[in-house]
């Protein structure tokens, strides 16, 4: 990196960290130089949707999962607290340390949903999971008090502490939700809730472990909503169950996370600093008996028209605006592009060093009987089908042959209807997609898939080979990762996009990419799904020259294409499909001579045609 | 016997309301996968034009809905031109959050015009019932009833016969390949947003001489016709008029033999049933929207 | 692949940009609120002896209860009114000083806060419903601050402890029973019903008091064949009504709360359904509540329960009656009334102990019994009021007091509510 870009960098850091101090110790000192009890009343409702939008970021921002339930925290963590306080005399800032617990293990139950149901579906599942607890809440009254309302002890301390204990806890609570807020972003646990947020199942097929990610991520938003609750319980000292499970709140804290910006880390701070004070000075300010409407239309209207035109919230709008304004050419710092064409060396460098001792016995992958039904329809009819290690194999066949359908299956996106799959010694047709890639699977797409919130250095050092918690705790990238990513986009010839968007690299590039994050799983079967197609014949070249090292050490290739050349030039033996069935195998040879290879292609004209053409070549030779 | 008897028949009679009024969002769900959390307000929005219409011109809201699916029908028209198309450009997810805050400034809206007090439609039937031997069948009901059952019916007919109809499924089950023959979903956007929110008129005809309602009754309802385009499943108009008998069954039942508390949470569980169990919906055999892909 | 285009690096947004908004915003609050406190500090001196005296007050004037608010609000302006022309209170004017909450309790809570210790108001007057009273007097106890409240009568609020808390209704929710229950045990054995179906809303202004009626009448020999209670968002009452039809309970208590009274009268009209007796608590009282059943007619024979009547002769209330309707163009209503009578046990305090000493005030209120248009008020230690409501009838189109006999206005009840439509 230049010195130059290294000083930009750091003097946003400094600005940034000073900003920070100078903020946490005005607010902290607030209260002590101002006795007015209405504005740290203000702030306390102000850290708390802060809080609560915080948390929900995490979820619905880093990993993309919107959620509508959010006050079901709020009143979980608030009732845990509140019941504790009321039966069993528990100071309330103990309770709401069990009330954290309680919405933990809600938080949890939750991420489990998210194997059913995801996007929209889910949303509504918040959404419904919040009326029926509201309602059991309120018929359990025996517990909650339902209707009538459950009452706290009033704080005992002295009237010249005013609200400090609830403002201090608050205002610590927060500091700690943005922090851990910040470490989950500079994580790989928060490089992988991006990645899941983008294409939840390519995160899959890379090996993370996407549930447990899922559920990491829910349990922080879930547990920082349960203590916040916690604290209004004992701060407002009266509960009831339609004020605390309530539809309003919850948008209040979405509205808060959009308007701010949803998956950066201050968007939602600064959404309930703007929301909070808004909310108050609406409320106090208007008047009259069509103040209540008033109030709906600013609300409807505010969050509408974030969504309408602010869709990514303020600060990302703010950058972006800010990036055209300012963005001068010659201070985006570019390393110099190593981009001569690598040939052979670089691509050993592309494959990690811990190849070379990859075991030649046994089949890689063995598929027997593997069938996939939809419907009436018979996609995959019974296929066995073997790849060896050290060796290529090609799949073809006409289109709607079932090909895709069958890498499907075999890495897990569809489940089969029968069959069994063995991978490297071990039976996986029933294993998730993380599982199969663990036990040494990988594979690349028609259409490449990479993840657009992320680097592509970050796209390439994505992959988990296998699950380690402790990973999740490193930085995105680690120290020792960078230079052997950097190393491989050198040579695919792409080291100048390190640090860009994927967006910006062409069809090719993302192809290159694609197989970079292949091969950083040293996985022992590579699926690869056309990946001739559409590039120049050098680009071709290149990837032929990368198949076959791999074949040299040691890994098995299975690839689909219908470039009969390429397949040719690289494919130990081929199996042809037609119909959900393979219909030949053997040589590239042997199968095109094969004639129901050439009927399941061309059909009847082709013995037509040959019949002419020899027909043709005979009048000419005889002439 | 009577008691079950009569339970069933207000269970179907109120069901076949609940599927009446869920029918807008059964087409704007199933075929632009649109959750519009406003279809609670544009119902309370019908009901109070129905009502206007017979306070102050003694039409029948029977007949009034006739009249008030215009205005509520360019209301769809532009709701989804102004402000639905453009979400969902941008992000599909956001679009049931622009959805709920349509719903407030609905219900705001309504609230300013109509003011806060309850009201409701009483022409001569509201409170008269046919009587079968000990079984009674209350007028408003049966009416409300037959209403449903004519619409749905007029709907599907729709579906199945015209061009419009068929475009409509066509874009629903293939978005990419209906562009190629020609069917331009955001034109079908349109109308199928215009249909929704015009049925709509019906259903809140039938809450106007139903129910006593204000303008925030919105929220009883989205619960309510939510779950009963869950339980149908995607789309299929007739197999919401299915969910929402199911519905009115399992709450009539509940409320005469289990609970009349846990009769209000059974719209909820149902929708959560079905979610986590067989999203498709109990009355559709397409596959799962959201499987992993 | 187009080598020499130069690619612009990925700025993650973790630059400066987000904290310093956060931090401008934050900053930005605490200097305006530094400024308002170091304001407003300095006038707190000032009201504490000369100048109107301010009466803080948050009411749900926008939301669900809007309705009952607006006359609520308005008997508190004509008691203020008629105290500014008699003098005011110890001298000095009196000005209301009043905050929308829009019927959400987080908002009373930061408005009660707000008036004790921005706007530093003198006394305090309660608002509507338990729910918001809840939050509120809360406060007001933390502050010490007197609190009288018109409407909010739920059990839970006078359990807590709090010394300065009032309830300006002649009973809560659990003596609500006491009148009708006194006439029914007045009744020979013959002629008492047989049988009771109770249902009712999950509120706290109805559903205690129908479990106390259930309690005392099935004493009195009633037995129960039906006993539920429903969700506040039910709207459909058919399936309700013809569960306890199919019972054939001679009589019926229902606790509703606003629009469900008449819902679930028009169910039992349909099925044809005629208990001899039927009471609701609420509902009766609503202005709209006989269009809603089908005329006046058909609320021939309901009873219930009120905490005033515009009829009652109790020493003031027909001059409350006449100036309310004369100032605003409308009759009072039962909120009016309860407002009015908040105010009068305030003035009566103040003008009594001759300061604004909020724990003095307590006390005298503790130990004496003050005169209002609901009749005579007197209180126990935690504020719960030691009366009992009117018993009121719906007779010939008119809703007529019938017990206590000290404030009656027709001397005959009907024993046989006519079947619907009839009267």
């Amino acid at each position: 990196m230049s010195l130059a870009r290294t000083a930009v960098t750091s003097h946003a850091t400094t600005i940034r960290r000073a900003a920070i101090a100078v903020a946490v110790v005005a607010l902290a000192v607030f209260p002590l130089v101002s006795n007015d009890l209405y504005y740290q009343t203000m702030l306390i409702l102000t850290f708390l949707l802060a809080i609560g939008a915080t948390g929900w970021n995490i979820m619905g921002g880093y990993a993309g999962y919107i959620s509508l339930g959010n006050s079901l925290f709020v009143g979980l963590g608030a009732y845990t607290t509140g019941i504790l306080a009321a039966k069993q005399n528990v100071s309330p800032f103990l309770g709401c340390l069990a009330g954290g617990l309680v919405c933990a293990l809600a938080a949890a139950a939750l991420s489990l949903v998210t194997r059913r149901t995801r996007g929209m579906y889910f949303t509504i599942v918040t959404f419904a999971a919040l009326q029926l607890l509201a309602i059991v809440a309120t018929i359990w009254s025996g517990l909650t008090g339902g209707s009538q309302g459950l009452a706290l002890p009033l704080p005992e301390w002295s009237l010249s502490y005013q609200d400090w204990p609830f403002y201090y806890s608050l205002l610590g609570l927060l500091v700690l939700s943005v922090a851990v807020s910040a470490g989950v972003r500079r994580s790989k646990l928060g490089l992988g809730l991006f990645a899941i947020q983008d294409d939840e199942g390519k995160a899959a097929g890379l090996g993370l472990a996407v549930s447990v990610y899922k559920l990491i991520a829910f349990v922080l938003g879930g547990t920082f909503f349960g203590v916040a609750g916690g604290i209004y319980a004992y701060y407002v000292t009266f509960l009831n169950v339609s004020a605390v499970f309530d539809i309003v709140t919850s948008m209040l804290i979405v509205l808060a996370a959009l308007l701010g910006g949803r998956g950066t880390l201050w968007g939602p701070v600064l959404g309930a600093f703007i929301i909070e004070p808004l909310a108050n000075l609406t409320s106090t300010s208007l008047g009259g008996a069509d103040a209540g409407a008033i109030r709906l239309l600013l609300f409807g209207g505010l969050l509408g028209g974030v969504v309408l035109f602010l869709p990514r919230g303020v600060l990302p709008t703010w950058h972006a605006w800010r990036r055209k304004d300012h963005d001068h050419p010659e201070r985006t710092v570019v390393p110099p592009a190593a981009d001569v064409s690598p040939g052979e060396p670089a691509a050993e460098a592309a494959e990690g060093t811990s190849h070379g001792t990859r075991s030649r016995d046994g089949a890689v992958l063995t598929v027997r009987g593997l069938a996939k039904a939809f419907g009436g329809v018979r996609a995959v009819d019974g296929v066995d089908l073997d790849v060896a290690p050290a060796n290529v194999t090609g799949l073809m066949g006409p289109n709607g042959s079932g090909k895709t359908t069958l890498f499907n299956l075999i890495d897990g996106t569809v489940r089969a209807s029968g069959g069994r799959i063995t991978l490297a010694g071990r039976r996986v047709e029933r294993n998730g997609r993380p599982a199969r890639s663990h036990s040494g699977l990988a594979r690349t797409y028609q259409l490449p898939r990479l993840f657009p919130s992320l680097t592509v250095l970050e796209n390439v050092v994505l992959a988990e080979r296998r699950l380690a918690l402790s990973r999740l705790f490193l930085p995105r990238v680690t120290a020792a990762e960078r230079p052997r990513a950097l190393a491989v986009l050198a040579g695919l010839g792409l080291s100048a996009y390190a640090d860009a968007s994927p967006a910006l690299l062409s069809y090719g590039q993302r192809k290159l990419i694609e197989l970079a994050q292949v091969l950083w799983l040293d996985p022992a079967l590579v699926l690869l799904d056309e990946p001739a197609a559409g590039i120049s014949p050098a680009l071709s070249q290149r990837l032929a020259g990368i198949i076959r090292r791999l074949r040299a050490d040691g890994t098995g290739v299975l690839l689909v294409e219908h470039n009969v050349a390429f397949l040719a030039s690289l494919c130990d033996r081929v199996y042809v499909m037609a119909d959900g069935r393979i219909i030949a195998r053997g040589t590239v040879q042997e199968v095109s001579a094969d004639p129901a290879v050439v009927d399941a292609y061309l059909g009847d004209q082709v013995a037509l045609a040959t019949a002419d053409q020899a027909a043709a070549s005979h009048v000419e030779s005889a002439s | 016997m009577t008691e079950l008897i009569q339970a069933l028949i207000f269970g179907v009679l109120t069901g076949s309301v609940y599927a009446l009024m869920a029918t807008g969002l059964t087409l704007t769900f199933g075929v632009m996968k649109i959750v519009n959390l406003a279809q609670g307000a544009f119902l309370i929005l019908a009901a109070y034009l129905c009502y206007t219409l017979w306070a102050h011109l003694g039409i029948d809201p029977l007949l009034g809905s006739l009249i008030v699916t215009v205005p509520l029908g360019v209301l769809g028209v532009l709701v989804y031109r102004l402000i639905i198309e453009r979400v969902q450009r941008v992000d599909h997810g956001l679009t049931i959050v622009v959805t709920f805050a349509i719903a407030l400034v609905a219900e705001a809206i309504i609230a300013l015009v109509w003011g806060p007090d309850p009201v409701t439609a009483t022409p001569a039937y509201f409170n008269k019932a046919f009587h079968l031997g000990s079984v009674s069948v209350p007028a408003a009901q049966l009416y409300a009833c037959l209403l449903a059952v004519a619409i749905t019916a007029l709907l599907q007919a729709g579906l199945r016969r015209t061009w419009l109809g068929h475009a409509i499924t066509a874009a629903a089950e293939n978005p990419d390949g209906a562009r190629l023959v020609g069917v331009e979903p955001k034109k079908i956007g349109t109308w199928i947003f215009a249909i929704a929110t015009a049925t709509t008129a019906f259903g809140g005809a039938a809450l106007s001489f139903l129910y006593q309602f204000t303008p925030d009754s919105q929220d009883i309802w989205i619960g309510l016709t939510l779950s009963v385009v869950i339980v149908g499943g995607l789309g299929s108009v007739t197999g919401a008029f299915a969910a929402g008998v199911l519905l009115g069954l399992a709450e009539s039942v509940t409320s005469t033999y289990v609970s009349v508390r846990w009769a209000a949470a059974v719209p909820t569980i149902l929708i959560l049933l079905v979610l986590l169990i067989r999203p498709q919906g109990l009355f559709t055999l397409a596959a799962r929207q959201d499987a992993a892909a | 692949m187009n080598r020499q285009r130069r690619p612009r690096p990925l700025r993650l947004p973790v630059l400066a940009a987000g904290p310093v908004f956060a931090v401008t915003t934050a900053l930005a609050v605490t200097t305006v609120a530094a400024c308002g406190s170091a304001a407003s500090s300095g006038s707190a001196a000032g009201q504490a002896s000369s100048g109107p005296i301010t009466i803080g007050m948050s009411l749900p004037m926008t939301g669900p209860v809007a309705d009952v608010s607006k006359s609520g609000y308005q008997g508190y302006e004509l008691w203020a009114t008629q105290v500014n022309a008699d003098g005011g209170l110890l001298g000095r004017k009196v000005k209301l000083d009043m905050l929308d909450d829009g019927f959400d309790p987080n908002q009373t809570a930061a408005d009660y806060t707000r008036l004790i210790s921005q706007d530093h108001v003198n006394l305090l007057l309660g608002t509507f419903s338990s729910l918001l009273n809840a939050p509120a007097s809360a406060i007001a106890a933390r502050q010490g601050m007197l609190y009288v409240e018109p409407s909010g009568g739920a059990a839970t609020l006078f359990t807590r402890g709090f010394t300065d808390l009032f309830f300006a209704q002649p009973g809560t929710t659990t003596s609500l029973p006491d009148q009708f229950v006194a006439w029914i045990a007045s009744l020979p054995a013959s002629q008492r019903p047989a049988t009771a179906a109770y249902v009712t809303q999950d509120d706290p202004s109805a559903s205690p008091a129908v479990a106390v009626f259930r309690t005392r009448l099935q004493a009195l020999g009633v037995k129960t064949v039906y006993y539920q209670v429903y969700d506040p968002s039910t709207t459909n009452f058919d399936s309700i009504a013809t569960s306890i039809a199919h019972d054939r309970p001679q009589m019926i208590i229902q606790g509703a709360v606003a629009d469900d009274g008449a819902q679930f009268v028009r169910s039992l009209q349909k099925i044809d359904y005629n208990p001899k007796i039927l009471f609701q608590t609420n509902a009766p009282t609503d202005e709209a509540y006989p269009s809603a059943i089908g005329g006046a007619a058909s609320a021939n024979g309901v009873f219930t329960a009120q905490s005033w009547s515009s009829t009652a002769t109790y020493p003031g209330n027909q001059g409350f009656v006449q100036a309310y309707t004369k100032m605003f163009g409308a009759p009072p209503t039962e909120d009016a009334a309860n407002s009015y009578t908040a105010g009068q046990v305030l003035q009566a305090a103040v003008k009594a102990v001759g300061s604004l000493d909020q724990q003095a005030l307590a006390n005298w209120l503790h130990s004496h019994t003050v005169s209002t248009i609901v009749g005579p008020l007197k209180w126990d230690k935690a504020g719960d009021p030691e009366g009992s409501l009117l018993l009121s009838q719906w007779q010939h189109g008119t809703l007529q007091i019938v017990a206590p006999a000290s404030a009656a206005t027709s001397k005959t009840v009907l024993l046989t509510k006519p079947a619907w439509g009839n009267g």
